[in-house]
């Protein structure tokens, strides 16, 4: 392929000898709070990324000031699970560095906003002595690792976030520059050496990458929605036999491009325990290789199985991973939701999920969640496995709490409005973060979803439908970030105050939704789904789900895996025939 | 005053047709026209004075030295000096004018008529130049001054609890060291215009020579009246100026505000140089003068109202306000107050407000002008050069607001500016030279160190070395609250620094990190450079805040030398007192 076909971030990583680019010198300069160009893409790979305060921009250059510029990092953690101690330290330097708050993510990351480039490597230091980093939670390489949360209900679960464990580990990149430029670590000679990225190179994947291990009936962490999957196949006794591979996930588009989609992932087959490791290096080598690196908006995995297909992938990976596939087993997903209050594991401890409502951890007037959640820490840090592990729902469970403690830390949880009975919409709502930090956004989410769920619910009051679980998610953009092509409602932002309302995605997450109506305001999405509630209430089958209700009454066109997704779209029939 | 102060006397050095035909026209003169013509003949002479060196205007026969100190920070007491002098020199007195900044109290001795004119600063200290000067006269190892005539000028502000300190302290110290009290202090508040010039006629009175008339002849306000000024000095008088830009620089999240005032002259604007301050004559808060009025009972009074507002001091609540208070009102508590001698206290964080409305009753108009003195202007470092502005000044203005004895309390310019003022409208300002903060040789290095405000005259420098393509490396050093909200100028920053007119530029912002950083921080950070910069001839300017900034930038630049050429603690000050001397530490603080 002639260089100059390659996009970009092709060259950029090309001449970066590692990811180091002018990183070390570009923090040196106190007179912007901003890096150079070209490094604020290599900055991704070490978790991070430079935004700016929206909300402040319309006044900044008036007043004679760069735009406010700060950094998100992204911390790394497979399976989302940090200690007790950890998360202290998470709340620490959010207070002390970042903009006083944390935030869970939809692949079980913490986000801290808003940290001045001056007090970068301060932060990153202080999480580096707790053992945490955010080396590769973005960028183009295999992201956080993510798993069903709770290993302790079984020990199908254990070996699941093993694995997590293990792949993340083994497709870390190995470059020493993270320690060099934010640890001070030594200057490692001969950086410019091919074997510091034995499976990645010195341009690394065409795209980033992302993995993820369920364990059914629960498919929390959306398996569908990414490169690489693994379903735990269990036998008789719980013990995981092997697993399913699934591939060509992701959600990603741009408005008005038919050629960018999301896409549910494909079932490439089933491996034995052993393999697994083997088969997610083929994958990301195999991607590595043929995935395009001219064109970023088509160069994630789901577009190679697109344009090579399936059976070539698969054998690809066979050859390379020396290994066949067997048909995939059979298995059951029922939803993607996250179970909140305590569940017992097996080893007699309590595990409470906390619904953290889009992911955001602050003290509020009236729910001081952060400091909640900071005094149930200190409680949990000498309970061994008493961690924290953050869902891919964007919310926490508190695991392997002693009987002993679990009336006071359920007291604190509750106080700060971490239990409260919420209704079915919201509980199952995730948000992206869009506005003010997210550079790509087009409208608010995380700041807006809280209030038109309220207008929602009461028309879901209006038909009885409270207590029923409906999945909402909403982005300020196309992207993606909170799965809302996987919601049985999604609202995608379009510009300020407009979204596109997507429709009729399966409960248990394994079919996509389809366009419903485009520009729609807040009175606008309120007044196209009242009729649907109401025809739902009154003429679903029994168990029905609304997502699958709406495509049968006729509201709105089916979606196979993501090709057909801008097919026959907007609403079949006149809402008001309801 | 009669005319006959005014005839010349026969023995004048001229002729006799001269003294007929000066007379003719001197004797029925105004008293208008005579200050002007003494005012015009002053400046004349003192542009040549220089020149012709020893050589003094008027009388033939040699003149009586006398020796006139000032010493002054913000000029007022510099340019009195030089008033003095004027009339000494016409009186037949052959003055000798010197900054005490560069006195050496040892040559005192020598002198036979000694003036002292001081102002006080900080909180009752010596202005900055002065205060190696002072500390050696106030020295057990001062020299004797037996035999030697004085007499003190005081300057300061009542507003102040060390009222004239420094020229009190020095009044009672030249007389313990011998010298001869002929003229007796006066102490002066912020408007001293009048009594000074009093005081000055009072002065020449008593040591001119005794023969003729000379000695009555009545000192001149060489104040800022129309030619009398020296020719060629820059236009000090009140003009007028458009706001044209008025823009809080910190960012909506900040917790300060401070306002880049643009002004526009169309046409006559000030002559000022890089390191010149405006002064600017405010209005008072309507509301607080409406407050003030309800307390009082005069609310109905309009004419006194617009008076107050526009005219009069009516926040400043010193002892001497209190004591009228306690007369003219026979206000029991008030007396008593003053008898307990609490009144000192009391008056501390207090405004005049305070005192009426803790101690109501009904006051007259009459006691309420009593209560204040005249509203004296603000001074504001000049934020920008001519040579890049042409016809406009901008200043850099920062919201003084802080709550004390449960009152909000806001600085009446900086609010006047920050709140009541728009653009486009008209505000009054005057010229406020500083000969002692300018640049230095476009080829010479410059340090400048101006954390918040005192930044402003550095952003002139800057626009000046870049106009004039200074060959000479600049470096600045900035500070404030947060790197994202309160960075002034930061854009401009970093054009200057694009296009070489700044060379460097180190920031601290002290609540970005959990511990504090400030700009005497950074230097001790750069030590090494710091010194090379300095041994190679660099100036170093520090200009803002004088309560602790300034003093510990001279600190942290005393350890830098100590550590980077490891000097004693001694050697290291004396280094630093070396550069002071030479003149290139200066200083513009408040
Ligand atoms: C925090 C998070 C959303 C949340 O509310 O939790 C998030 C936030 C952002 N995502 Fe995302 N993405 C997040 C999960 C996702 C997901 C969901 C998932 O992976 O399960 C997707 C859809 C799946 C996929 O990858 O297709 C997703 C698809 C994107 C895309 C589109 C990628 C594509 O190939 O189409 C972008 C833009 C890009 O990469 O060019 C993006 C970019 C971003 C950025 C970094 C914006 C940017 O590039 O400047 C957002 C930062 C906003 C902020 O201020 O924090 N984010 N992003 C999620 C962090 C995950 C993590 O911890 O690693
Ligand atoms: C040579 C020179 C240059 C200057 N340059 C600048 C400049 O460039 N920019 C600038 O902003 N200022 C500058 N100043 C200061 C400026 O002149 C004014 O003093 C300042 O703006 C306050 O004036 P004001 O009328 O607003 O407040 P005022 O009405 O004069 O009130 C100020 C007084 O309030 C009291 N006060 C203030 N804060 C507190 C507190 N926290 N607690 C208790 N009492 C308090 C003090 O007594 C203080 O003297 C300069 C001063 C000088 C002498
Ligand atoms: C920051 C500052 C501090 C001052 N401190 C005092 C003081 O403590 N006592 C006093 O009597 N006058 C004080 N003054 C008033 C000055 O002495 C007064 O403005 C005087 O006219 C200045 O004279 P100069 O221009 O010769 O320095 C202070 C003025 C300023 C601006
Ligand atoms: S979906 Fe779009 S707006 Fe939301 S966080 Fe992702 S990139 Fe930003």
């Amino acid at each position: 392929m002639a260089d100059d076909d390659l996009s970009r971030n092709e060259h950029i990583k090309q001449a970066s000898a590692y990811l180091r680019g002018t990183l070390a010198e570009g923090l040196k300069d106190g007179v912007t709070g901003a890096i150079a160009e070209d490094d604020q893409q290599l900055v991704k790979f070490h978790g991070m990324y430079m935004q700016d305060d929206r909300d402040l921009r319309p006044e900044r250059s008036r007043k004679k000031m760069e735009k406010a510029f700060s950094f998100m990092i992204r911390v790394r953690m497979p399976g989302g699970v940090v200690t007790p101690q950890q998360w202290l330290a998470l709340d620490h330097v959010a207070r002390t560095y970042g903009n006083g708050t944390m935030r869970l993510t939809t692949r079980q990351t913490v986000q801290l906003h808003g940290i001045i480039k001056s007090n970068l490597k301060a932060m990153m230091r202080e999480i580096d002595k707790v053992l945490l980093d955010s080396i590769a939670a973005c960028g183009d390489v295999n992201r956080n690792v993510m798993s069903n949360p709770n290993p302790y209900q079984s020990r199908a679960h254990a070996e699941a976030i093993e694995l997590a464990r293990t792949i993340s580990a083994h497709l870390t990149p190995k470059t020493p520059a993270y320690r060099e430029i934010w640890l001070d670590g030594e200057k490692i000679a001969g950086g410019e050496d091919n074997v510091v990225e034995p499976i990645y190179g010195k341009t690394y994947l065409p795209r980033k990458f992302k993995t993820v291990i369920a364990v059914p009936p629960s498919n929390d962490v959306d398996i569908f929605a990414h490169d690489l999957g693994y379903i735990a196949i269990l036998d008789g006794a719980g013990d995981v036999t092997g697993w399913n591979i699934t591939i060509g996930g992701g959600m990603g588009m741009t408005h008005g491009e038919t050629d960018t989609y999301p896409r549910t992932a494909d079932l490439l087959g089933f491996i034995g325990t052993g393999d697994a490791l083997k088969v997610a290096e083929a994958v990301v080598t195999t991607q590595r290789d043929w995935g395009d690196r001219k064109n970023r908006k088509h160069a994630r995995l789901k577009y190679t199985i697109e344009d090579r297909g399936l059976d070539a992938f698969r054998a690809e990976v066979e050859k390379r991973a020396g290994l066949k596939f067997e048909a995939p087993k059979p298995f059951k997903f029922t939803s993607t939701g996250d179970r909140y209050g305590w569940t017992q594991g097996d080893n007699g401890n309590g595990h409470l999920t906390l619904f953290v409502q889009n992911g955001r951890v602050a003290d509020l007037a009236g729910a001081a969640q952060m400091s909640a959640l900071r005094r149930i820490a200190e409680i949990q840090d000498d309970v061994p496995g008493g961690d924290f592990r953050v869902t891919a729902n964007q919310n926490i469970i508190i695991a392997n709490v002693p009987t002993a403690q679990q009336a006071a830390i359920e007291a604190i949880a509750r106080e700060a409005g971490l239990l409260a009975p919420w209704s079915g919409l919201r509980r199952n709502s995730m948000a992206c973060v869009a506005l003010p930090t997210c550079g790509l956004a087009l409208a608010e989410s995380e700041r807006y979803l809280p209030s038109l769920i309220d207008a929602l619910d009461v028309s879901l009051g209006k038909h009885g439908l409270s207590a029923d679980d409906i999945v909402i998610r909403m982005t300020g953009c196309p992207n993606g970030c909170a799965r809302p092509y996987l919601a049985e409602i999604g609202l995608v932002g379009k510009g300020p105050e407009r979204y596109n309302l997507y429709l009729g995605a399966a409960f248990d997450g394994s079919r996509l939704s389809k366009l419903y109506m485009s520009d729609v305001n807040h009175d606008g999405i309120v007044a196209a789904l009242d009729p649907l509630f109401s025809a739902y209430a009154s003429q679903r089958d029994k168990g029905e789900r609304f997502g699958d209700f709406v495509i049968r009454a006729g509201f709105v066109a089916k979606t196979g895996n993501g090709a057909d997704f801008h097919a026959n779209t907007g609403a079949l029939k006149d809402k008001t025939a309801a | 005053m009669s005319s006959i102060y005014a005839t010349i006397p026969k023995t004048a050095p001229f002729s006799e047709e001269d003294v007929a035909l000066l007379n003719r026209v001197v004797g029925p003169a105004s008293p208008v026209q005579r200050a002007w013509l003494a005012g015009f003949l002053a400046g004349v002479e003192s542009v040549q004075g220089a020149a012709l060196g020893a050589q003094p205007a008027a009388p033939a026969r040699p003149a009586e030295p006398i020796t006139i100190v000032y010493a002054s920070e913000s000029g007022n007491s510099e340019k009195l000096a030089s008033d003095f002098a004027k009339s000494a020199r016409k009186n037949g007195l052959k003055p000798t004018l010197i900054d005490m900044a560069d006195l050496e109290p040892s040559n005192l001795t020598a002198a036979k008529k000694l003036i002292f004119i001081a102002a006080t600063w900080g909180e009752g200290e010596p202005p900055a130049r002065a205060v190696r000067t002072y500390g050696e006269l106030m020295a057990d190892n001062a020299p004797r001054l037996d035999g030697v005539e004085f007499g003190v000028l005081a300057l300061g502000d009542t507003a102040y609890a060390e009222f004239c300190a420094i020229g009190k302290a020095i009044d009672a110290r030249l007389e313990s060291l011998g010298a001869k009290r002929v003229v007796d202090r006066v102490d002066c508040d912020l408007d001293f215009a009048v009594p000074a010039e009093t005081w000055i006629g009072n002065a020449v009175k008593k040591l001119a020579p005794e023969d003729a008339d000379r000695g009555r002849v009545i000192a001149v306000d060489f104040g800022a009246k129309e030619g009398a000024k020296p020719a060629g000095s820059p236009n000090t008088d009140i003009v007028e100026a458009e706001v044209t830009e008025l823009i809080n620089l910190n960012s909506s999240r900040s917790d300060k505000e401070t306002y880049h005032l643009a002004l526009s002259f169309d046409g006559h604007a000030p002559e000022y140089k890089p390191g010149d301050s405006l002064d600017l004559y405010a209005e008072n808060d309507p509301a607080y003068v409406d407050e003030l009025l309800k307390l009082a009972g005069l609310s109905s009074d309009a004419k006194l109202r617009d008076e107050l507002i526009r005219t009069r001091d009516v926040t400043t609540l010193s002892l001497k306000s209190v004591e009228t208070y306690a007369t003219q009102t026979g206000h029991t508590y008030v007396r008593r107050l003053l008898d307990d001698g609490e009144a000192k206290a009391w008056i501390v964080d207090r405004q005049l407000i305070d005192l009426i409305a803790e101690f109501p009753t009904a006051v007259t108009a009459e006691t309420l002008r009593a209560l204040t003195r005249p509203l004296a202007p603000r001074a504001y470092s000049i934020a920008s050069s001519r040579s890049e502005v042409a016809d406009e000044a901008h200043l850099l203005i920062s919201a003084v607001r802080y709550r004390s004895n449960g009152r909000n309390r806001q600085g009446v310019a900086s609010n006047y500016v920050a709140g009541r003022v728009k653009r486009g409208a008209k505000v009054r300002v005057k010229l406020k030279p500083n000969k002692h903060f300018g640049l230095p040789a476009a080829d010479k290095d410059i340090i400048m160190v101006g954390p918040g405000t005192g930044v402003a005259p550095f952003r002139a420098f800057v626009q000046e070395r870049r106009a004039t393509q200074a060959a000479g490396k600049s470096w600045l050093f900035f500070g404030d609250r947060q790197f994202t909200h309160d960075f002034l100028y930061q854009l401009e920053w970093q054009d200057a620094l694009n296009d070489g007119s700044l060379t460097r530029l180190d920031v601290a912002f002290s609540r970005d990190t959990p511990e504090k950083v400030y700009v005497q921080n950074r230097l001790l950070e750069r030590r090494k450079e710091l010194v090379e910069w300095l041994d190679n001839g660099a100036y170093f300017y520090v200009c803002g805040d004088a309560k602790n900034m300034a003093k510990d930038v001279r600190a942290a630049l005393v350890s830098a030398y100590a550590d980077v050429k490891s000097l004693s603690p001694e050697d290291a000050e004396r280094a630093v007192a070396a550069l002071e001397r030479d003149k290139r530490y200066l200083t513009d603080t408040y």
